[in-house]
């Protein structure tokens, strides 16, 4: 076989073999249930993670999205328990996930701000907004006539494989065609490549940016929705570190933090890994102070191979 | 080429392994090696699942050790996951227990609300479930162990009352908003100071965090000049709390919640005045006792109090 | 000739699909300039780069001084005294240039304090060897192109280089720049150091080498004495065939105003008024920092024009924005591939279309990558731009080739003005004639055509008309049949009254 061919699908081999160490140490690990309960507890970060890929494709970084998930999701749950209709509680959270998202693209683009500031600015304001928001407090569904609808969102079930599982592979089957087949993916990778150069193309390269932070916005409050619903409740300090764990599966997954460089593919491979990471070292009973060391240790080794392989 | 990349998933793959296995080793160890042999052989087939809310906080460290103690000396595999304060891992952690197949669940919450689908998902799996410390609102639970939590707020309550003489200016440190225990304990220590001449002036959340105690303390210090008695949900914010008084340089009556080895410490040294001692290590203790008896098909209780006692210098 | 003290024997380097290097022999002697000439692609950089230890070679034999050498890496060939000064300087610019040039290698005293005084001192000394007074504690992104190309010299000197190459030193500089950098090859020559002279510019290559190495295709096609060889002999040798004409100017009927500028101004120019006719080739000339980009920027909509207003086809057109343009058929091509015409991490298909995407989508944004293909594959065939494939990343690509692939940009846009801002710098020979032949072609098209160029021959050569800029202003317009070299030049440094 080819070079080509393992460059391209090193991150799926690794995960793959990766998936099959594990197993091999651990009988739950390789059964249709956990693979189900995998994707399931991945759906959240690798929504996120879809979203951040576009930023990161254009040479940006979003750290606002934890604080979006928790805004859009206590907005959201405190409209269903308010009785209106759960239909309306997701869409007016979407549209708040894309206005702030929309927000940090018109900071960046037409502000000049550096992405790393802005959204660090956005992250804090919107994390306040929350705390402003639930006075501090869990909200919950509680017996409004929407609570069992709106629970089905994150924790139900259709055909035997969990809900968040199906908006995951939509979100990615999504994020791919607009990457691979649209004009607008086009102008992405340009725009990360060469910022200058896809200006002097005649290509509007604000409207890409915000509409790139738009769509992270947006994704950041559909996770919200998919967390919140799996709850039945919202935190107000949740999603806190959410981007970070995003930003590691995007990088896991091959894309340039310089940008212009990556595939939303390689994002949910990424997710994966650092989801199979989580379960397995639950499965075989390691200590939680492990844990966390281990799946640091994890992106280091296979962000510096990757490296070292270029 | 190819080779280096095959070679490098591959030493990823060993090292994780490798310590997985050697941490997870040391941790099973004991477990199989001084098998104290109980009764039945069938014990070894029961594994309890502990999912704890935070390990970073003493008072749950201490629970999830009692607890592990407590199998072991009964012959039981015991699981523990931590939930780092994050109620989406807490979902996550009670979902790999399901399909570890454990047999029971005792879950710390880190939240009443947001447990409940959890506790559900675990339910729809059969498998029972046991809270400690703080109540899970939604879903079946077999019994609920816990500290009477009103009943040592109000005893913190009393204590302050003789300390000031039934008067005088106090602030209340709350717990978690939203946590049964910060419920509770407020709830008590309020129900006692109701009827003297005490007055609360300040009642700010800290999470239960000793840093957040000492900010919001300091905060507090800033806008209000004469306090008598600061009455905090737990120790870690009674401890953030008193560094804050400590650092006004003012004499201030701090009584916190819980007796942990610092907070006990601070009583000794005459430093803080006074700790409702929870005991974490029999909840922790008394919660696989309790699954020993919802495996075994045993009736319980469905409230387990734990007893609270007062330390003072 | 003299010692030799280098010599390449039988080298060869493979890339993925292309053998960029053929058993190629290279000598070098003591004391002599060596012209390193061939068309882009032809392998000089690459064989450069094998000896100042960047690329491994995969054959061949390096006898450096009567031994065998090998350089693993750049620390390597430079320990061995072979300093290599790229066409793009690898200055630090927020560091001073004492720190430059004796980056990683600064003097220490005790417990590594760096001696700065040392430092300081040392470095002037160098400069002052080649002629230059500066302060060695000036930052580097205050010098101009010329004096940063002295300290890049200096640092060659400071770690007692016997070998310098020089990679097209002059590309960027003016001709009295041009002259002092002469002036210092010559010293560098008599003071016993070998120097590698790699350019387009056959002039410099008769002024300044002794002797001459021509690659090909990655060939090595002969050594020859300067003074022995023509510059017709040079070009056949480097392009495997006698040239035509260099500049096949085609005289067309000239149509109607396509484009009007009038009182242009902002803070690059002032007070800009010209008109362009339809398959015209107007020729803009000056000095560099003229404002012959910004007026072409300016025009494109990159820079805001302060006042002034811009006509097409009699029309008044509103342009404030790249986008505008190019709806408005104007496009423009930028003297700067790498930083502002492509994006090189970027597969060739990607780079042509990105201008004109909106021919290839439907409503919703879909790309039909069928039609894509077949249009980009037609304008590489009609321009004929050699790449394995048009999944090639551009980076990939020889300078003339990518150069042509910012023009089939350019022209997939359809535009009726095309604004070409030095469109053969870094571009061999032979792909100039081509692409002055696509220029000329695009003409009879009827395509009106505004070209920046710093190269007055090349101006003489295919314009119809030359506007000459200094300082922000058109300081001169001349008709073709009254241009001559001296007359551009006396507009360029601002000479403007000539009777």
């Amino acid at each position: 076989m080819n070079r080509e061919f393992f460059k391209k699908y090193k991150s799926i081999i690794g995960l793959i073999l990766f998936s099959i160490i594990i197993s091999i140490f651990n009988k739950d690990f390789l059964t249709v249930n956990n693979i189900l309960n995998i994707l399931r507890q991945t759906s959240i970060n690798s929504i996120i993670a879809a979203g951040m890929t576009f930023v990161v494709l254009t040479g940006g970084i979003d750290l606002s999205v934890g604080s979006i998930l928790a805004f859009s999701g206590a907005v959201c749950i405190s409209m269903v328990s308010a009785g209106f209709s759960v239909f309306l509680a997701v869409i007016v959270a979407l549209i708040i996930g894309s206005i702030i998202g929309i927000l940090n693209g018109i900071f960046i683009s037409k502000g000049k701000l550096q992405p790393f500031i802005a959204t660090l600015a956005t992250m804090t304001i919107v994390r306040g907004a929350t705390l402003v928001f639930t006075d501090g407090r869990p909200i919950t569904s509680g017996g409004s006539k929407g609570a069992q609808a709106f629970r089905n969102i994150g924790a139900g079930y259709f055909l035997k494989i969990p809900i968040p599982i199906y908006i995951m592979v939509i979100v990615f089957l999504l994020s791919y065609y607009l990457l691979k087949h649209m004009k607008f993916g086009r102008y992405v990778y340009s725009l990360g490549g060469n910022e200058e150069a896809t200006k002097l193309s005649g290509i509007n390269v604000d409207k890409v940016k915000i509409f790139v932070y738009g769509i992270s916005g947006f994704l950041a409050a559909l996770a919200g929705i998919v967390m919140t619903s799996r709850l039945s409740s919202a935190q107000p300090n949740a999603g806190v570190g959410y981007e970070l764990d995003a930003i590691a599966s995007v990088v896991l997954g091959g894309t340039s933090l310089t940008g212009g460089v990556g595939s939303v593919l390689g994002t949910i491979v990424g997710a994966l890994i650092i989801g199979i990471i989580n379960n397995a070292l639950n499965l075989m009973n390691v200590s939680s102070y492990y844990q966390t060391m281990v799946k640091g240790i994890v992106i280091l080794l296979a962000v510096l191979l990757d490296r070292k392989n270029d | 080429m190819k080779m280096r990349k095959m070679l490098s998933v591959l030493l990823i793959g060993i090292l994780v392994i490798g310590i997985i296995s050697g941490c997870s080793n040391s941790e099973e160890k004991p477990a199989t090696t001084d098998e104290p042999n109980k009764e039945t052989g069938d014990n070894k087939d029961v594994k309890i699942g502990l999912v704890v809310s935070t390990l970073n906080n003493p008072f749950f460290v201490t629970m999830k050790e009692a607890a592990e103690e407590k199998a072991k000396e009964l012959g039981y595999e015991i699981i523990v996951l931590d939930s780092q304060d994050d109620p989406g891992k807490e979902i996550s952690n009670v979902e790999d227990l399901i399909t570890k197949k454990v047999s029971v669940i005792l879950i710390n919450p880190t939240d009443s609300d947001a447990v409940a689908n959890a506790v559900t998902a675990a339910n729809d799996a059969d498998i029972p479930v046991i809270t400690l410390d703080r109540v899970a609102n939604g879903g079946e639970v077999a019994t609920h162990i816990a500290s009477d939590n009103v009943a040592g707020g109000e005893m913190a309550g009393k204590f302050i009352i003789e300390q000031l003489e039934g008067k005088g200016k106090v602030v209340e440190i709350e717990g978690i908003p939203g946590a049964s225990a910060a419920i509770d304990r407020g709830e008590g220590f309020n129900k006692a100071i109701k009827e003297t001449d005490i007055e609360v002036v300040a009642k700010q959340p800290a999470d239960f965090n000793r840093t957040k105690g000492l900010e919001v303390m300091e905060n507090i210090l800033q806008s209000h000049a004469e306090i008598d008695a600061i009455f905090a949900h737990n120790d870690e914010m009674a401890l953030g709390a008193l560094e804050a008084v400590k650092g006004a340089g003012k004499n201030i009556v701090v009584v916190g919640f819980d007796a942990t080895d610092d907070a006990v410490k601070s009583v000794e040294n005459g430093e803080m005045a006074a700790t409702v001692a929870q005991q974490p290590e029999k909840i922790g203790a008394l919660g696989v006792e309790a699954a020993e008896k919802v495996v075994k098909g045993e009736k319980v209780e469905e409230f387990i109090p734990v007893d609270l006692k007062l330390i003072t210098e | 000739m003299d010692d030799i003290i280098l010599e390449m024997n039988g080298i060869t380097k493979k890339f993925p699909g292309v053998k960029a290097l053929d058993n190629v022999n290279f000598h070098l002697y003591k004391g002599n300039v060596m012209a390193l000439i061939g068309e882009n692609g032809a392998g000089k950089s690459t064989l450069m780069k094998i000896l100042s230890g960047v690329y491994p070679k995969d054959k061949g034999k390096i006898i450096l001084h009567e031994k065998e050498v090998n350089f693993d890496t750049p620390k390597e060939a430079q320990d061995a005294g072979i300093a290599i000064i790229h066409q793009e300087l690898n200055l630090v610019p927020y560091l001073s240039i004492g720190e430059n040039i004796f980056l990683g290698r600064e003097p220490s005293k005790k417990f590594g304090k760096v001696d700065w005084n040392k430092l300081y001192i040392e470095s002037e000394e160098y400069l002052n060897k080649l002629g230059m007074k500066l302060n060695s504690r000036k930052l580097v992104k205050d010098l101009s192109i010329a004096e940063q190309q002295m300290v890049e010299i200096a640092k060659a000197l400071s770690i007692d280089a016997k070998i310098i190459i020089m990679d097209e030193p002059t590309d960027s500089l003016t001709d009295k720049e041009t002259e002092n950098l002469f002036r210092v090859i010559n010293e560098l020559r008599e003071s016993g150091k070998s120097i590698v002279y790699i350019s387009h510019r056959l002039q410099e290559v008769f002024q300044i080498c002794d002797s001459i190495t021509v690659l090909r295709d990655g060939q090595f096609i002969g050594e020859e004495l300067v003074e022995d060889i023509t510059e017709d002999e040079i070009i056949e040798m480097m392009v495997g065939r006698k040239l035509d004409e260099q500049f096949p100017r085609i005289d067309s009927k000239l149509g109607d105003t396509v484009l009007e500028v009038k009182n242009l101004s902002n803070e690059y120019i002032s007070n800009i008024s010209f008109n362009l006719l339809k398959g015209e080739i107007l020729g803009i000339s000056g000095l560099m920092g003229s404002g012959r980009t910004e007026l072409a920027k300016t025009i494109y909509g990159t820079i805001e024009s302060s006042s002034g207003d811009i006509y097409i086809y009699g029309k008044k057109a509103d342009i404030k924005s790249e986008k505008d343009a190019i709806e408005q058929g104007i496009t423009y091509v930028s003297e700067d591939r790498k930083g502002e015409g492509l994006v090189l991490n970027l597969p060739v298909l990607e780079n042509m279309t990105i201008s004109s995407l909106k021919c290839f989508v439907n409503n919703f944004g879909h790309i039909n990558k069928e039609l894509e293909k077949k249009i980009a594959e037609e304008y590489i065939n009609k321009l004929s731009i050699k790449t394995p494939s048009i999944n090639q990343l551009i980076k990939n690509l020889s300078g003339g080739n990518q150069q042509k692939v910012s023009i089939a940009k350019s022209l997939m846009s359809e535009p009726k003005i095309l604004i070409l801002d030095e469109p053969t710098r870094g571009v061999d020979v032979g792909a100039k004639k081509e692409i002055y032949d696509l220029i000329n072609e695009f003409k009879s098209h009827g395509m009106s055509i505004i070209m920046i160029s710093s190269d007055i021959p090349e101006i003489l050569g295919i314009s119809d008309r030359v506007l000459v800029m200094h300082e922000g202003e058109i300081s001169g317009e001349i008709s073709i049949e009254e241009a001559s070299q001296e007359k551009i030049m006396k507009y360029a440094v601002g000479i403007k009254e000539m009777e």
